[in-house]
Parts: structure tokens; sequence; C-alpha cells
């Protein structure tokens, strides 16, 4: 959630990954997150590292930015892939003075190998959330196909976000003022969990309240259950086809590679 | 608890994809049938705001922290477990798409561990605990929905291969006990500040004290 504001600026900035057509961008990185996870080459993953982080360099997004929100995501899954090598069979390539850890071979690639994909997997999400707006990113999951009602359900999702965020913000800044905060040791510890439930029961009655008021507000414009959404664009341009064939492409030859060569 | 992608086979990760598909579908056709026109709408802002309690941090006593995930609450108060389903997809959806917490093939898995094991177990549990009184039954439900959800989780790594099954069931289990006292602690906490202040959002069944008591 940190960062939600930073995501939007980016999404919205002018560049020619920006300007492409959202359907395109996220089929393509659904494509290469699924050729990623079944991949079991660290070369190959590597190559569509560097594939993504040249369509972010495309991007007009800083690579400050970038290389953040990947290493901040990257540890959840940093972590499982650490303690890979000392779990997984196979034949052993250390062990510690006291015989207690063993290093295998196996499953130091395999630890390797999720930390490569999940790398992969997080900067396509990182390509994709930074080249597209959220509004963009829904509409189009609408146009693939997705069901009317859950679209219609992620649009207001989406709309709303940015409004609780600021809601919980407030709420967060008149508490410091206060000079209370969920970190500081010095109340007890349970003090400070009613104070989170109390914060959380009122982002709660802001919602149902916020809620209503939308129902309200959709009835008076003449909302029936039937929305459309707008998108600004519609349809395909040459230089859509361009980057989904050059996707493609790519992974097909990578494939050829790996059966041929790898 | 959210996996990420790559560290369950794609096999696997269609399976996932076909039960939360399922559920997903099924709360959906809930919604249309059992919400009036008012409440589609706020099923929506109820995600975002969901999505922005989810990312408050809160303190863990060893030193860590952990977030809320509110599958069971939103079951408790909707009295349906398909509302659980149903929001919390929305913020798995979104949470994957735009932060990448939690992977896009892997976005299947999550649904089934917070939204459909987080609502059923959370809402089963206070039917079923309902009897001990309205606070013990909201805290033991929440326990038991993030507790369970994460016992199916590391069910999920030991049967992809990636993390050993008794380890795992010991460090996400003990792990998530505590959290979901947490969660428990503040779910009742939510509960009784709304019936406090707007009882009329509550239903009978969660206001009234009496056992069996099923809108």
């Amino acid at each position: 959630m940190h960062g939600l504001f930073e995501i939007d600026q980016e999404a919205n900035k002018d560049s020619f990954m920006n300007n492409l057509d959202g359907r395109i961008k996220l089929i393509s990185s659904i494509l290469i997150i699924i050729y990623a996870v079944s991949s079991t080459d660290l070369l190959i993953l590597v190559i569509i590292e560097i594939y993504l982080l040249l369509l972010i360099s495309l991007s007009n997004v800083s690579a400050k930015y970038a290389i953040k929100r990947i290493a901040l995501i990257i540890p959840f899954g940093g972590f499982v892939a650490l303690i890979q090598p000392f779990f997984q069979p196979g034949n052993v390539i250390w062990t510690d003075p006291f015989g207690i850890l063993q290093m295998t071979d196996y499953g130091l690639y395999f630890g390797t190998l999720l930390l490569f994909r999940v790398t992969v997997c997080v900067t396509s999400i990182v390509f994709l959330s930074s080249s597209t707006s959220m509004q963009d990113l829904v509409a189009s999951a609408q146009k693939l196909g997705v069901p009317h009602q859950l679209a219609m359900l992620l649009n207001l999702t989406v709309r709303y976000l940015f409004f609780f965020y600021d809601q919980l913000m407030n709420i967060l800044n008149a508490q410091s003022t206060r000079c209370f905060h969920i970190f500081n040791r010095k109340t007890t510890y349970q003090w400070r969990i009613k104070k989170v439930g109390e914060t959380i029961t009122m982002m709660f009655l802001r919602t149902f309240e916020q809620g209503e008021k939308v129902y309200l507000s959709m009835m008076s414009r003449g909302y029936t259950g039937n929305t459309r959404i707008y998108r600004a664009k519609e349809r395909l341009d040459k230089r859509d086809f361009a980057f989904m064939g050059t996707t493609i492409s790519m992974i097909l030859i990578l494939q050829m590679l790996n059966i041929m060569v790898l | 608890m959210h996996l990420p992608d790559g560290f369950i086979p794609l096999w696997q990760c269609g399976i996932y994809w076909i039960i939360a598909l399922v559920a997903l579908g099924y709360a959906l056709i809930w919604a249309r049938k059992n919400l009036d026109e008012k409440n589609i709408p706020l099923m929506a802002v109820l995600a975002a705001g969901i999505f922005a309690i989810q990312a408050m941090n809160i303190p863990i006593p060893w030193g860590t922290s952990g977030h809320m995930v509110g599958a069971a609450l939103i079951a408790i108060i909707f009295v349906s477990p398909w509302a659980a389903v149903l929001v919390l997809s929305i913020v798995l959806i979104l949470q994957g798409l735009i932060f990448g917490d939690g992977g896009i093939t892997a976005m299947g898995a999550n649904i089934v561990n917070m939204g459909i094991v987080g609502g059923f177990v959370g809402f089963y549990t206070y039917k079923s605990l309902k009897g001990l009184g309205r606070i013990p039954a909201v805290f033991l439900a929440s326990w038991a929905s993030i507790f369970l959800a994460s016992i199916v989780c590391s069910l999920e790594l030991s049967l992809a291969g990636t993390f050993p099954l008794i380890e795992g069931l010991i460090f996400m289990g003990l792990y998530h006990a505590v959290i979901g006292c947490i969660e428990g602690v503040i779910s009742v906490v939510v509960i009784l500040g709304i019936d406090n202040v707007r009882p009329d959002l509550l239903s009978q069944w969660v206001r009234s004290k009496k056992p069996g008591a099923v809108e």
C-alpha cells in the first residue's frame, strides 16, 4: 500500500510504454510470469529480467523507483529461497562446523531458481503497474472478458483506494498529533491493540457511510446496474501489435533455445 | 501469507485457480441474490477500506509486524462466508496486480487461503461457538480463520516441494497462532464498536446473544 500515490504518478507519465494499450501490457506481463514460473533454467530467467528492465527503462520510470519497488517485495520470497539449500535433498557440498546444517547442490540451485523466478515475476508486475493506470488495468481486464459485475466492483474499489488511504492517514496523523504511535512501547501493548481496533472500527464505519453515499449518488445519476466503464483508447494500433509480437517472439525463441541448446 | 509467484508449480496453481474462480462465481451469484443494489457498491467500497486496513502495520510481541486480514470479520458482519470470499478476492486481485503483494499464478492459492478458508472457517466457527457468548465466539472465529488459513498455506507449500511439511506447520502455525490472537482481539473491538455506534449496520444474528438465532 505504501507508495500508492507514487505508483499512480508513474503510471500516468507520458512514454512509449505508458501509451500502449492496457490489454496488451496485461497479457504480456501475465505471459512472462507464466513462462518464468514454468522455466527451470537460470540463464533464461536472467534474459527475461534484462528484457523487463529494458521495458521499464522505456516506461519513463525512474530507475531508483523501480529498483526500490522490486527490492521491497523480494524479501518475502527471499527468505524461503535462502533456506532451500539446507533442506532440499541432493549431494552435500558444505557442512557447518557443528554438523547441524548441510548445504546441498540441488538445494542451492533450487533456492537460486526460486529467487530468480520471484525477481522476474515482481519486475513484470512493477513494469505493468508503473506503465498502466489502475483504471486502465481494470478496464482492460473487463475488455478481456472479466465478468461485468466483478469489473465494476474492481473499478469502484480502485476509485476508493485513494480515498481510504487518505482517510487512514488522516486518522494516523490525528493520533500522532496526540503523541500516539502504534509502535511506541511506552504504553502497554494491550492498550495499543485496543486503539488499533478502534481505528479499524472507525475505518469500517466510514466505509459503510461512504458506501451508502456512493450508492445514493450513483442512483441520483441514473445507476441501473448496467454501468459501462469509460476507456480513452479503444482500438489496438501497430505499436501495440509490435510490442505483443516482440514479447511472444522472445518467449518462443527462449523456449526453442532451451530445447535445442541448454 | 501472500504467496508469491514461482513457489507453486503451474499445474498446482491451475487447481487453486479453478477452486478460486468457482468460489468467486458463487460469491457473485450470492451477491446478486442476497444483497440489494445498495450493498453491491458497498462491497467495493468495503474492499477499498479492507485494502487500507491491511496496509496498517500492527506490532507483534517479538518485534516484527503483521497486518489484519479481516475475512472472519466480513463473514460475520454480512452473515455469509461468500461476502468474505468476494471482498478478499477483490483485495487480493488488486494487491497482486498493482503492488506485487502475492503472485499472479499464486493468486488462486491466496484466494483459497485467505478468502475461502478464512471466510468459511471464520463464519462457521462463529456460528457453532455463538452459544459461548458473542465475544469469545468472534475472537475464536477470527483466530481460527487466520490459524487454519496458515496451515492450509503450509500444506500447499509442502505439496509444491518448496517448504518441508513439519517445519512449515510449526513455523507458520506458531507465527499465525499469535497473529490470530491479535486479529481476534481487533475483530472483537470492531464488532463491539460498530454495535455501539451504528447498531443498525449489524444483523440481529450478530447483535443477539441468543445462540442459534440465524436470520
